[in-house]
């Protein structure tokens, strides 16, 4: 590209057309983010409907495993933003929507544990007859919750099996509220592995193909 | 009344890396260099160029261990930009 070449008014528009292009095409998303979390939550919801299916145990709570996936999330997040060489406003978006998911998480979980509290010791016999926490009867809020990021993201990335990712966590959130607390682990898997796990690999694919021909 | 080309942006490499800054919030040069196919040296030039009219900033830090250039669009250069688009549009409507 020559700097003192002069330009028609037709060339430099399409030179701009060609390179706004270039930067909408910079963004690109690896897809091992929805892959791990589609997988650890799909895992962690069948392996507690499968305790209370089959009633057997296990020595330790299995959902502990999403705050042991927050280790290698933040690697990756470094990793990945390290490897960037254009930080678009797409990276920004996305940034913000999932940090604002991980927080709204963290402060269901919060509110879940307090009222929690309250209603255990009001109904009391209940829970302990039906061996389910306060807790499993509250997938339809974080079902709401799964949707709001997932959607977004399928918008800013255009990517449709994520809007649909999106609006089947809402659809399962409905549902779950009508549905007792050992199918509603069931929807949760099913929302996890629709919303997250299957687009992830779809994206991983591209993103691999992007990688081999020397896009990315 | 044609409205002259701001001569800074009309320039083929200057606006393409103008028209790439726009598009995101700050580019590395490695990233600029490879989207405009141009050499290091006469990429740099017309960065400085651009810089010195105001129309981007550029930061210079250590990226493990590696000098790395980061490059921003500035609201001066934004400003600009679209002015440069607006008089290009009034060339094309004639």
């Amino acid at each position: 590209m020559d700097a003192n070449k002069p330009l028609t008014e037709k060339e430099s528009l399409d030179l701009i057309t060609s390179m706004l292009n270039k930067a909408k095409q910079s963004y690109h998303d690896s897809g091992i983010g929805p892959i791990m979390w589609g997988s650890v939550i799909t895992f962690c919801s069948l392996i507690t409907w499968a305790r209370f299916k089959f009633g057997f145990d296990i020595p330790f709570d299995i959902w502990l495993l999403t705050l042991l996936a927050i280790i290698p999330q933040v690697f990756i997040s470094i990793r990945e933003n390290r490897a960037k060489k254009a930080r678009t406003y797409n990276d920004i978006a996305m940034d913000y929507t999932w940090l604002a998911f991980g927080i709204s998480i963290f402060l269901l979980i919060h509110a879940n544990t307090g009222i929690s509290k309250g209603f255990e010791k009001g109904f009391g016999d209940y829970f302990k007859s039906s061996g389910f926490r306060f807790y499993d009867y509250t997938t339809s809020l974080f079902l709401i919750i799964y949707g709001i990021p997932t959607f977004i993201s399928g918008g800013i990335m255009k990517f449709k099996p994520m809007i649909f990712g999106g609006v089947l966590c809402w659809v399962c959130s409905i549902t779950a509220v009508y549905t007792p607390p050992l199918t509603d682990l069931l929807l949760m898997a099913a929302s996890a592995f629709f919303a997250w796990f299957v687009p992830g690999l779809i994206i991983r694919k591209h993103y691999l193909k992007l990688r081999q021909q020397g896009n990315v | 009344m044609f409205k002259e080309l701001d001569p800074i942006l009309h320039s083929q490499l200057r606006l393409a890396v103008m028209s790439l800054l726009i598009g995101v919030k700050e580019a590395e040069f490695t990233f600029l260099k490879e989207k405009t196919g141009s050499t290091a040296g006469n990429l740099s030039v017309q960065i400085q160029k651009l810089k010195d009219a105001g129309y981007i900033e550029v930061i210079k830090q250590f990226k493990d261990n590696y000098p790395q250039t980061i490059c921003k669009i500035t609201q001066q250069g934004i400003q600009a930009f679209e002015q440069y688009v607006n008089n290009l549009q009034s060339y094309l409507g004639k």
